[in-house]
Order: structure tokens, then C-alpha cells, then sequence
């Protein structure tokens, strides 16, 4: 029997209406391919030894829970701890820790596995524990410690044979270094079981090799560069980040001299900062004229971002000789490579001398830094620290203290900001509800694969 | 130098000259057709690498006309022509097609020079480059972030409006370039860079990378610099490497401006050894036909000149006095008939000498017939006279008879006495003794003779005559007999004091010069003429009316009989010198002294 008209219109509405919903539903299950340019070679958080690469940051992130999580406002929000509070002074914090909490071979979690994970990352803190509190007693003010608990780094840890045990959502079941590892969903996590069953991840294909993966349909999640954003928007899924790398020119040191402060000044004047980021990175970042993104502190339109040619050339004048500068650069990173080319161009206009070196110690180093942190305290401290400079002071925890902070390293003239660069993903669209933070990181406990 | 060593000399050295001409010539052509083939190989070499460049070149503009026809190319010059250029757009086009070509270098630009992407410097949109001029093929510095290369290129236009596209594309000359370069054996290619300012100083590399002196080619690469064409020269790299040939092709860009030069060097060694190889053959050959040459010369210089040294041996014997000599006539050419002249010659001179002989004894027997008779003459007359007188006063004169006979016994004793010592002198110079040599010192005989003479000198019974010694201090021994000496001097004082019946002045004078001592006897008594200066030392002949001419014929027998001469000057006022000069006589002194010894020892 054949229907036809009205009802045969209803059927298939019910019909269509359930498939629908059957495949935005969250199901258990299945198996996320992901492949990453960053490779990740140690699965200890507490390792620094590791390039810190965004792939590293979430696979650690899935392996190894922190006491506090911040949301995307960067603000502190319980995680392995329930509350924390700090005596006057925020020199010494209290942090209750959550109940119920196994690490991945089962072992319950206590208070003193707390305390050692963080002894062993912070050698300079005091960290004592009781039955449910962990005690953290600091030489100075700390009043954003629970921000920087929250740094992957400071995930917890518990050494077991010379292998790191966390309390993720995922535990790791296979892993070659550097080039792939599987991480299996725990059953027991006590946020609950994430809905993917496994993820497989890839590390060090570059995009072309990503790009065809996932093209092929043999990768839902793949890492995108910020020069190849444009690209991706056409046929894939794409998520990107607020800026959240920040590419910079460092100094190997400080400025010697009047004349090299001028020298270094009259660079930072050359470089064109829009073309670099309209042409190299094809829009896919911001022209940096300080440390932290704009979105994150709020500040960044008081530092100029504009190539003055004619001022960095009277500067170069002033200088009676100026000295040849060697520009290092990761030559593995084509985006470093045609920046730092750019650069050296931009100088040459100026009248100033740069020299492309791949290796050895230059006077400049051409780096990439993420952000580690949506505080913006925290993030400026762990910058200083990546970038090899001085840390900033911060008189206090306003954004007041942290513009000066900031200024202060800026007239230093140890670092000479960019660009921020943009992280972005394709994201098949078998993969639901995936969410990403500010910062670029993965949110895939909640994340399902649609059904095919 | 001897004839033989003459004619040796001048057969050698002509054998050499020619042997060393043949060596010469056979290395000059042999150098010449080295160098000619050298220059042929080098033509084809250039030739080769011409069309090689034109190869690469000609690849270069295929690709490089590929990409000016493709879809990017239009795509961006359309876009060209639609508003300002999206560099961004084209950030990795050109790097993503000359990789798909196999480009080293590509470079999208618009007719002012502006790149608009750019394969070898990606990071370069929007700045200005060379402009498009209206070359399509050229070599090109291209200018790289760590410095500026060399870069073959080819240019094609793509017209999509009122604003064409350039498209250059080109190839690196480098090191890899002279790597895919096929030589033949033993030929290097070197790539000389001259790139200007900013790139680094010209400087010279190699396939290995090993960057070779400059120096050794300064001067070719100053040729080329100052003129852009094919040069060549032989470089020595090192003092103790072999030359070799440096042919150098310029490479020049669009501007006439030399960027480089490709640099082939051609081995020298095998020619070198080539001709070192002849060259020592030639040298053994010349060397061995030098050798025969001077061997067969010296045959034939003793060949011919055997004949001219018998002759002057012969010659010379006849010069000794040996007139008898004759030389063998061997064969029938002007050698012999010069030998038969020789030979008569002598046999004239010989039967010359006989008949002079027989002549010279004739007119001495006369000579001395005559002395005797006027030596015997003159006491025969009183002998007679006094013979006449015993016999008239026998007759006449008895009672005085007696008287008369004693005066005439003692006055004919007297007259025989004269006729012995004639025939006692003239027994004496008959038997003049051989000297017996023995070392003497002249100074001492003379001082011995002149002893003698000093009563006579004193002249208790004539005016006294002055003796002046000057003799001479350290003479020198010499092998002579002292009695002979002692005898011929005597008789030279002798005669000086007679030459000076008035007194006068007596000089022996004794020098030495050479291995030779002079002893000279002076008067000053009156002078002799000419004609008595030369007939002095004839036998009999005498200046005196009581002489019988033969005191200077033993003092020129004693000398001669020395070895030595005597001569005799006299000049007015002067008086009369006579002069002797006597040999040492080494060899005899030396025999004598070792008699001597001899004696002495035993």
C-alpha cells in the first residue's frame, strides 16, 4: 500500500524530525582522530624540558587535572579543590580538596599526593597537607595563586615506576613519542565519563599532511596555522581562538648603550607590524605593540602599533655606527622564517643592519610564546618567564598595576612585541559540542561524535 | 790550444749546436701542436658549455613560459589590472610554482619593478626590483635574505590589460650547477662570483665547495673584468703543481655588467709529461750523439792532425838541429805532399849544412894555418936571425963568437920557449875539459878571482886600477863548475887590466833575475869598435899585439858550455862590458845536491 498526501506528508515529517534529533543527541562512544603539528615528547606536566606547544597543553589537560580551572573570564573556578582560601597577605592559601577523587590506576587521591605534585613543581613553596586541606605557604604576596594553579604545569601528579599518574578525564593506553599516543576515556573520573571512548592523536604532521588527513576523513580535529586560516574557512568547520601567541623580537640582553637603545628603538619603528599581519598572516592574527592581547587586559591601544619609518630612520642617524644584529629564528617554522625576512627588510629600510641566523647565539631571537593563562597577571609572569626576561613587578592586582608591570618591561627594550597569532582548528562536523577556550584549549569531556 | 783540441772543439760544438737545434725545433713543434690541439679542445669546451648554458637556458625559459601561461600568472595579472595588488593573495604562489617547475628562483613583478611575490624571498612583495627591460634570457644577481646569488634567467610578459605581469624565472649557478656540469677527465669547473655590493667579495668555488686562492687568477679575472669576452690563461695554483690552462667564460647580466665567469681548467700534465717525455729523449739522443760526435771528432781530429804533429815534431827536431829528420809520408793527400816537402827540405838543408861545414872547416884550417903560421912566424924569424948571427959571427966575429953564441943560445931558448907555449896553448884550448857541476855561489868565485888579481890591481909597477864590487846579497846557488868559472873570469880581469894601462876603474857586478844570475866584468879602458865587438870571441882573433886570441874563445867555450851566453858592449867614455848570463840549472843543481847528500851519508 502506497501512501500518498496528507498523511504520507506527516510520516515523513515524524520521520525527518526524529532522525534530527537522533543525531544531535550525546551518545557514548567512538573514537576522536586528532593530528597536531606540535608533538608532545614527556607526558609529565611538571617536565619543562617539553617545547610548550598547544597540542602538549591539552593532551596534559585530558591526562592531569589541576586544583583550579579558570572559566573564560579567566577567573578561578574549583577543580580538584572544592574552596580555597587565603590568610591576610595571600601568603599562605588553604585549598579543600575535592572527595572521592582516584587517580587513573585506581589509588584514591590524597591531600599528601597533592602536596608532593606541588613540592615537586614549585621547589620555592611550602606546601603541607591534612586530611582534606592542602596548605600552600608562599615567601611573597601571591594573590593569584589559585590563577596559577591553574597552569597545566601544576597539574596533579602522582609518580608511580617512573611513570606520571593523573586524575583526567582520560588516561593514556598507547603512546609512540613524539609521533602518536591514544588516550582511552576513565569510567570512574569524577566529573563523569566523557562521551568520546578513545582519542588518537598524531603529533608533528604539518598541515599539508593534516589538511589531507582530514580531508580523507581519517581526522576530525586537526591544527590549523595562522598564515593558512584563510584557507581553512573555505571547506572546513573552522575554530579559531582570540590572539593568544604572541611573536616577538628578544634581545639577548640588555642595552649596553644610549646609542643601542636608539638602534633597538629605531628597529621596533621599522617594522611594519599591519603588513605582516594583513600579507604573512593573511588577517589570520593582530599587529602586537604589547606583551598581552587587548582582549585579555583591556590596555593594548596604549601601546602603538605603527611602522614609523622616517622616525626610525632620523634614529638610526643619531647613530654614529650601528651594529650588525644576528636574527635567529626557528627555521623550522616557515611563519618564522618569511617574518623574520620581512624584518629583515623593514631594517634595511631603516638603515640598520640585520643578518638571518639559523643557528648559534643571536643578539635576536625571533620567538613564538603562548599565552599560559587567561589571568593576565599570570600570563605576563609566565611570558616574562618564557621570554627570558625579567619578571614584571606588579604593585598590586589592578589593571593599573599590570599596564605598568607591562610598560615597565616594554621600556626595557628587551622585547620588541609583533604579532598575535590566532590558534584555530578545523573541527570535522561529526564532532559535536566541542567547545574551545579563549586561550585555544580543547574542551572534549563533553564533546560526542555524530553517528554516521 | 793544439790543432786537435781546435778541430775536436769546433766538431763538437758544431755537433752540439745541431744536435741541440734538432732537440729545439722537435720541442718547439712538438709545443706548438700541444698548444693548437690545446686550443681546439678549449674551442670545443667553450663551444660545449655554450651550448650548455643555451640548454639550461632554453629549460629555463620553457618553464618559466609555462608558468607565464598558467592560471596563476593571469589570475594575478587580471587582479593586476582590477585594483592594487593583494600581496597577501599571492604571498606563496610564486615559491609554489617554481618549486612545481623546479625553479630556483621566481619572481612575479609589474612594469615598475615591484614584486609581487617572489619564490626566493618570499617575504620581499611590494618592493622594487630591477625593471623588466627587453632581455629574455640573462644572468642576474639574485639578492637572498643571508646574501645574493647567481642566477641564470629567463623573462616572459603576460598582457592582461593595461598593466603587464613579468614573470622571471631562473636557475642558481652555484655549486650544484658546476656539479651537474660533465667534464671531461682530469678538467675542473670553477665558478667565479663577482656579485658587487652587498654580496660577498668575488671569490671562486668549486664543486666541492672548497673555495680556491683568487689570487692565481687575478690576473685573467682583471682580463675579463676590464673586457667581457672568452679569456684564457695558464695559472699556477701552487709552486709545485703543474701549470694549468684557465679558460675563463664570462657570465654577464643584463647591463653588460660582469656577474661572474664560469672557469675551465684544463690540465697541463699530460702535455707537460708529454713533453717532458720528449724532452728527455731528446736529451739522451743529443746527449748520446754529442758523446759519438765528440768521439768520432776526436778520431778525426787525430786522424788529421797526426800528420801536421809529426811534422812539427819533426820540425822541431830540426829547430834542435837534428836536420836528419824525416817524416813518414802515409798517404797521397796534402798532408803528404807537404811531408815529402819537409822531407826535402830537410835532406837540402842537410846537405846545405855539409857543404857549410865542409866549408866552415875548411876555412878554419885555413884560419888556423894561418895563425899558426903567423904564431910560429914570429919566433921562427928570430930563431933564423939569431942562426944567421951565430953563423956570421963564426965567420967573422971568432974571438967574439963565444959572446955571441951565449947571447944567441938564450936568445934561441928564448924563442923555443915562445914555440912550446904555443903549442901548449893551443894543446890547451884543443883540450878543454867538460865542466863538472857542482852548486856554487858566483859571489864567492868572484871574490876569489878578484883576490888573485890584487898585487896586479895594486900597480907597484903601472897606475893602480880601482875594483868595484856590486854584488849582489842572497844570490842564488847555481850548478856550474868553479874552476871553468873561476877561469873564464880570470881571463875576463885580465883582459880588463890590460885594457886599462893608465889605471882606471875595474866593476864585477853580480845580479840575479829569474832562475837566472848575471855576472858582468866593466872597464873603463878604451872602447872597442863594432867590428871588434863582433869578432871578439873568435878563436885567435885579438886586439893585442902579445894575444893569441884565445882568452874570449875559452871564456865563450866555458859559458856555452854552461848553458849560458856572453856578450860584450862598449861604448865611449864607457869602456868595455862583457856581460855573462848563466842558468841555475835546477835540475842539475838538484842532482848534484843530492850526490851530495848521497856522499855525505855514505
Amino acid at each position: 500500500m502506497r501512501l500518498t498526501g496528507f498523511p504520507s506528508i506527516v510520516i515523513n515529517s515524524v520521520l525527518m524530525t526524529a532522525t534530527t534529533v537522533a543525531a544531535t543527541r550525546p551518545h557514548y562512544g567512538g573514537t576522536l582522530h586528532v593530528q597536531t603539528a606540535g608533538t608532545v615528547t614527556t607526558l609529565d606536566p611538571a617536565d619543562t624540558s617539553q617545547a610548550e606547544t598547544l597540542a602538549a597543553r591539552n593532551i596534559l589537560a585530558l591526562m592531569f587535572d589541576t586544583l583550579v580551572v579558570l572559566n573564560e573570564r579567566g577567573q578561578p573556578q574549583p577543580g580538584l579543590a572544592i574552596s580555597w582560601q587565603a590568610e591576610p597577605g595571600s601568603q599562605r592559601w588553604q585549598f579543600v580538596l575535592r572527595p572521592g577523587v582516584r587517580f587513573s590506576d585506581q589509588a584514591p587521591m590524597t591531600p599528601e599526593d597533592v602536596a608532593a605534585s606541588l613540592r615537586r613543581v614549585n621547589p620555592a613553596w611550602k606546601v603541607t597537607s591534612t586530611d582534606t586541606v592542602v596548605v600552600i605557604q608562599l615567601d611573597t604576596a601571591s594573590p593569584d595563586l589559585p590563577a596559577e594553579l591553574a597552569l597545566a604545569r601544576n597539574g596533579i601528579v602522582k609518580i608511580e615506576s617512573g611513570k606520571a599518574i593523573g586524575t583526567g578525564s582520560f588516561v593514556l593506553s598507547q603512546w609512540d613519542p613524539g609521533k602518536r599516543l591514544s588516550l582511552s576515556a576513565r569510567d570512574d573520573y569524577w566529573a563523569g565519563r566523557a562521551f568520546l571512548d578513545s582519542i588518537e592523536i598524531d603529533n608533528g604532521k604539518n598541515f599539508r599532511e593534516q589538511a589531507i588527513a582530514f580531508d580523507m576523513g581519517q581526522s576530525q580535529l586537526i591544527e590549523i596555522p595562522p598564515d593558512q586560516t584563510h584557507h581553512a574557512t573555505e571547506a572546513r568547520q573552522l575554530r579559531t581562538s582570540e590572539p593568544n601567541e604572541l611573536v616577538a623580537l628578544v634581545f639577548a640582553r640588555d642595552a649596553q648603550t644610549p646609542e643601542e637603545a636608539k638602534q633597538r628603538q629605531a628597529l621596533a619603528l621599522s617594522i611594519d607590524r599591519q603588513t605582516l599581519n594583513r600579507v604573512v598572516l593573511q588577517g589570520g592574527g593582530e599587529p602586537a605593540g604589547s606583551l598581552l592581547p587587548d582582549w585579555l587586559t583591556g590596555d593594548g591601544f596604549l601601546f602603538p602599533v605603527n611602522a614609523n619609518l622616517i622616525r626610525a630612520q632620523q634614529l638610526r642617524a643619531e647613530i654614529p655606527q650601528a651594529e650588525l644584529w644576528n636574527l635567529g629564528f626557528d627555521v623550522n617554522d616557515p611563519l618564522a622564517r618569511v617574518l623574520a625576512e620581512r624584518i629583515l627588510l623593514n631594517a634595511n629600510d631603516a638603515g640598520l643592519r640585520l643578518q638571518l641566523a639559523s643557528q648559534g647565539n643571536p643578539d635576536i631571537r625571533l620567538v613564538r610564546v603562548r599565552l599560559l593563562s587567561l589571568d593576565p597577571h599570570v600570563a605576563l609572569m609566565e611570558l616574562a618567564k618564557s621570554l627570558g626576561i625579567s619578571p614584571p613587578r606588579f604593585l598590586g592586582s589592578s589593571a593599573d598595576d599590570l599596564y605598568h608591570a607591562e610598560s615597565a618591561i616594554m621600556q626595557s627594550q628587551r622585547v620588541i612585541p609583533l604579532l598575535y597569532l590566532r590558534t584555530a582548528w578545523a573541527v570535522s562536523k561529526s564532532v559535536r559540542n566541542m567547545t574551545d577556550g579563549d586561550d585555544g584549549t580543547w574542551r572534549l569531556p563533553e564533546t560526542w561524535l555524530a553517528k554516521p | 790550444m793544439k790543432l786537435r783540441r781546435k778541430l775536436l772543439a769546433v766538431f763538437a760544438l758544431t755537433v752540439f749546436l745541431c744536435v741541440t737545434t734538432v732537440a729545439w725545433l722537435i720541442s718547439y713543434f712538438a709545443r706548438r701542436n700541444f698548444e693548437q690541439a690545446s686550443e681546439r679542445r678549449s674551442a670545443a669546451l667553450v663551444e660545449r658549455f655554450d651550448r650548455e648554458f643555451s640548454s639550461v637556458g632554453s629549460n629555463v625559459a620553457r618553464r618559466v613560459e609555462s608558468i607565464a601561461s598558467g592560471e596563476t600568472a593571469v589570475r594575478m595579472a587580471i587582479s593586476m589590472n582590477q585594483g592594487p595588488p593583494d600581496y597577501g593573495a599571492y604571498l606563496e604562489d610564486a615559491k609554489t610554482l617554481a618549486q612545481a617547475q623546479q625553479l630556483d628562483f621566481l619572481e612575479f613583478i609589474d612594469e615598475q619593478g615591484t614584486i609581487l611575490s617572489s619564490a626566493q624571498w618570499p617575504a620581499k612583495f611590494g618592493y622594487k626590483t630591477t625593471p623588466p627591460g627587453s632581455v629574455s634570457l640573462f644572468f642576474q644577481r639574485e639578492d637572498l635574505p643571508d646574501g645574493a646569488v647567481l642566477g641564470l634567467c629567463a623573462m616572459r610578459k603576460v598582457d592582461a590589460g593595461g598593466k603587464p605581469l613579468f614573470v622571471i624565472g631562473g636557475q642558481r649557478i652555484d655549486r650544484q650547477f658546476l656539479v651537474g656540469l660533465e667534464l671531461p677527465p682530469g678538467m675542473r669547473a670553477l665558478l667565479y662570483e663577482n656579485l658587487g655590493a652587498g654580496a660577498a667579495p668575488p671569490h671562486v668555488i668549486d664543486p666541492f665547495g672548497v673555495a680556491p686562492e683568487i689570487g692565481p687568477l687575478a690576473e685573467l679575472l682583471e682580463k675579463i673584468r676590464n673586457n667581457p669576452t672568452e679569456q684564457s690563461a695558464v695559472v699556477r695554483w701552487l709552486p709545485d703543481e703543474d701549470d694549468e690552462v684557465v679558460h675563463a667564460m664570462p657570465l654577464v647580466g643584463r647591463g653588460r655588467e660582469l656577474l661572474g665567469a664560469l672557469l675551465l681548467t684544463d690540465p697541463l700534465r699530460p702535455y707537460l709529461e708529454l713533453r717532458r717525455q720528449i724532452r728527455s729523449t731528446s736529451l739522451f739522443i743529443g746527449s748520446g750523439g754529442i758523446l759519438l760526435a765528440i768521439l768520432l771528432s776526436g778520431w778525426m781530429a787525430a786522424r788529421i792532425t797526426r800528420p801536421v804533429e809529426q811534422l812539427a815534431l819533426a820540425a822541431r827536431q830540426v829547430a834542435a838541429g837534428n836536420w836528419n829528420t824525416q817524416v813518414s809520408v802515409g798517404s797521397s793527400d796534402e798532408f803528404a805532399e807537404l811531408a815529402q816537402s819537409f822531407n826535402q827540405m830537410t835532406g837540402e838543408l842537410l846537405e846545405q849544412q855539409e857543404r857549410l861545414i865542409q866549408a866552415e872547416r875548411v876555412a878554419a884550417w885555413r884560419e888556423l894555418a894561418r895563425r899558426l903560421a903567423h904564431e910560429l912566424k914570429n919566433p921562427l924569424f928570430p930563431l933564423q936571425l939569431t942562426v944567421e948571427n951565430l953563423m956570421r959571427a963564426r965567420q967573422q966575429s971568432p974571438e967574439q963568437f963565444e959572446e955571441i953564441f951565449r947571447e944567441s943560445a938564450s936568445t934561441l931558448l928564448t924563442e923555443i920557449a915562445n914555440l912550446k907555449a904555443i903549442v901548449s896553448r893551443f894543446s890547451e884550448f884543443s883540450k878543454m875539459p867538460q865542466p863538472q857541476f857542482q852548486s856554487v855561489q858566483v859571489n864567492e868565485v868572484v871574490q876569489e878571482s878578484i883576490r888573485l888579481f890584487q898585487p896586479q890591481l895594486a900597480g907597484a909597477s903601472r897606475p893602480p886600477i880601482q875594483c868595484r864590487l856590486e854584488l849582489a846579497s842572497a844570490l842564488e846557488l847555481i850548478a856550474a863548475d868553479p874552476e871553468l868559472l873561476h877561469r873564464a873570469l880570470s881571463n875576463l880581469i885580465l883582459n880588463a887590466i890590460d885594457a886599462m894601462p893608465t889605471g882606471g876603474t875595474l866593476t864585477l857586478r853580480t845580479r840575479e833575475q829569474g832562475d837566472r844570475v848575471y855576472l858582468e866584468v866593466g872597464d873603463t879602458g878604451p872602447e872597442l869598435s863594432a867590428e871588434e865587438c863582433d869578432h871578439l870571441f873568435t878563436p885567435y882573433y885579438t886586439t893585442k899585439a902579445g894575444g893569441t886570441g884565445l882568452g874570449l874563445a875559452i871564456v865563450q867555450s866555458v859559458v856555452s858550455d854552461h848553458g849560458g851566453r856572453i856578450s860584450v858592449r862598449s861604448k865611449p867614455g864607457e869602456g868595455t862590458t862583457f856581460s855573462i848570463e848563466l842558468p841555475r840549472n835546477a835540475e842539475k843543481l838538484r842532482t848534484t845536491d843530492v850526490a851530495r847528500s848521497t856522499s855525505g851519508s855514505s
